[in-house]
């Protein structure tokens, strides 16, 4: 029964994690319309900062090498991974979304996640080649001295925090005026820009406080596996973090964490209890991709607007506040025609 | 309070306006009418923004506004509507209104995390004055309608309703009666006969001449870029060189 348990753990953080990497994205397509193909670069971005940011530095005589290793405590780490997503993404965002067409940032952000991926394996001093980071230690283990299976509980309350925070600033953004407007600006551009908002900025805001939440995201990761390597991001992990989204709801903060659970979480774990049928070790492996492009193409063909579709707010001609503000409303619209 | 002296457009090697010069003032309503490329829709996209010109100027409120970027020029007051209605589809048909009012200094990262209340505030006003605008266009009952569900009709009533959301000094409507049934360009043409009222400055690009002799004052006659006549209706009708424009040379 531990056993049970310690996998539901599991998966619940990286269900977490993921509603996260997720939500990010859904700032950025759902809520903006930018197209950002390179979400795992962030993730890993997140991931490598938080890694250099919390490990001490490389033992003498390893053979490991990485810069930084600062041994600093996970609130700083986690700190450093936002504030490193959020650089290069306003680095990367700034050159790409100058151009109101979104496919120049699909392009863009595609071959950055690859110039990453490339750099991260090659570079052997940064962050260790394609042997990656190991050893990434835990948040609070020592101080709290826990059993692993119940240091999974503590890891998953942690989450599950971060989660709460990130999908709050996401449902806070989409309700205001923020929000609205970003929607403008995925609907049409140019139509937000002739009532005097400057796109590319709100674009950028976006794509940057996506990127920062995917950051966010990958240092949990680094934090809960130990370890990260190039092999933790290849492009097909942005694939199935779009896919989670499309599924879930585009536009909504609720389908996101939905399409969290659906996608990376049941299917791909899923997977896993299915009978082996055949001796062929790809096979499951294959399956998954499989899967979830088939239920990518079903979700797409009946329910295009995803599980839960995005729910534009209504306005009621009487805003609750100016009931008990009594007499403001009768002040302002006493008859007096409105001015043009 | 507009004033556009000698700007020119190429497209390739089409000339779409040739030193071009004319002026609008301010609560005025002026008509800018011409054969199909004669350069008016040209002339309303460098206007506001949306184009570079080649050459010339153009002045608003005394500062050259040319080669800006459209949401600059837009701030200073230059709002305008399109050939075919660009409503915001995935919006509600208030969002829309809001899109067009401006809330710009509520709209980012920060106000959203630390400055709430004065969100609210900024939006209670934004609301009241959007639901008297739908109220007076008759599209209060559609209010949280997406935009994209409504009528052509009520498409284009939307975009002047949300144009005035903007508080333009200047707005430039082109052709807000394209493609509409005699009926509904009445209605059209009572809603910006009620803009004109308040004092709002409009250039109105018009092919339904009727309606322009109603809604404008004064009237400018384009023609391969480069402004023919103007003047009134009636003396514009009798001129020679429009009806040549208009309806080929006469033999």
């Amino acid at each position: 029964m531990a056993g049970v348990a310690f996998y539901a753990t599991s998966l619940a953080i990286l269900a977490c994690i993921y509603g996260i990497i997720v939500t990010g994205l859904n700032v950025q397509w759902g809520f903006a319309g930018i197209l950002n193909f390179g979400v795992a670069a962030f993730v890993a971005i997140g991931a490598y900062t938080y890694g250099l940011v919390t490990l001490g530095p490389p033992p003498a005589g390893s053979n490991e090498s990485y810069i930084l290793g600062l041994q600093a405590p996970f609130l700083i780490g986690l700190l450093a991974a936002a504030v490193a997503g959020g650089v290069t993404s306003w680095l990367l965002g700034a050159v790409a979304l100058r151009r109101v067409r979104s496919d120049y940032l699909a392009i863009t952000t595609l071959a950055f996640s690859q110039i990453v991926w490339v750099i991260a394996g090659n570079e052997t001093w940064l962050v260790n080649g394609w042997d990656g980071l190991a050893g990434i230690p835990r948040p609070f283990n020592e101080v709290l001295e826990l059993s692993y299976g119940t240091y999974d509980l503590f890891f998953l309350a942690l989450c599950l925090v971060v989660l709460a925070a990130v999908t709050a600033m996401a449902e806070v953004m989409l309700r205001a005026p923020f929000g609205r407007i970003l929607r403008g600006v995925r609907e049409d551009a140019l139509i937000v820009a002739s009532f005097g908002r400057n796109a590319t900025s709100l674009r950028l805001r976006a794509f940057v406080t996506g990127s920062v939440m995917a950051s966010i995201g990958g240092a949990l990761l680094a934090a809960y596996v130990g370890a990260f390597n190039p092999s933790a991001f290849l492009a097909g992990e942005t694939f199935v973090v779009w896919t989670a989204l499309l599924i879930g709801g585009p536009g909504n903060t609720l389908g996101a964490l939905l399409g969290a659970i659906v996608v990376p979480v049941v299917l791909t774990e899923g997977t896993r209890f299915l009978p082996h049928v055949t001796t062929n070790s790809q096979f499951i492996e294959a399956l998954r991709y499989f899967t979830i492009g088939v239920v990518l193409i079903l979700v797409l063909r009946f329910r295009p607007q995803g599980l839960l579709p995005e729910r534009p707010r209504t306005h009621e001609r009487a805003p609750w506040s100016s009931r008990w503000r009594g007499g403001a409303r009768n002040e302002r619209s006493g008859g007096n025609p409105p001015h043009a | 309070m507009l004033e556009v002296r000698g700007i020119s457009k190429r497209f390739g090697g089409n000339v779409a306006l040739d030193r071009c010069s004319f002026m609008v003032e301010e609560h005025a309503s002026v008509g800018l009418i011409g054969p199909n490329g004669a350069g008016k829709t040209t002339a309303a996209d460098l206007i506001s923004g949306i184009l570079p010109v080649d050459d010339g100027q153009i002045i608003f409120k005394g500062r050259p506004i040319q080669n800006r970027p459209l949401w600059r020029v837009a701030r200073q007051g230059v709002t305008r509507t399109f050939q075919v209605s660009r409503e915001l589809k995935a919006l509600t048909v208030m969002e829309n209104m809001l899109v067009g009012s401006q809330l710009q200094s509520v709209e980012g990262v920060w106000p959203t995390l630390f400055a709430v209340s004065r969100i609210r505030a900024a939006e209670r006003t934004a609301v009241r004055r959007a639901f008297e605008l739908l109220e007076l266009f008759q599209l209060d009952r559609v209010a949280n309608e997406l935009a994209g569900n409504l009528s052509v009709g009520q498409k284009r009533v939307l975009e002047l309703a949300r144009a005035l959301m903007a508080e333009p000094g200047l707005l430039i409507l082109d052709e807000p009666l394209a493609g509409l049934s005699p009926t509904t360009s009445r209605n059209i043409a009572d809603f910006v006969e009620s803009m004109r009222a308040r004092g709002v400055t409009l250039l109105i690009i018009e092919h339904n001449l009727t309606m322009i002799e109603r809604l404008c004052e004064r009237v400018i006659v384009l023609a391969q870029g480069r402004v023919l006549a103007e003047g009134t209706m009636r003396e514009i009708r009798g001129l020679p060189e429009v009806i040549d424009a208009y309806l080929g040379p006469v033999a």
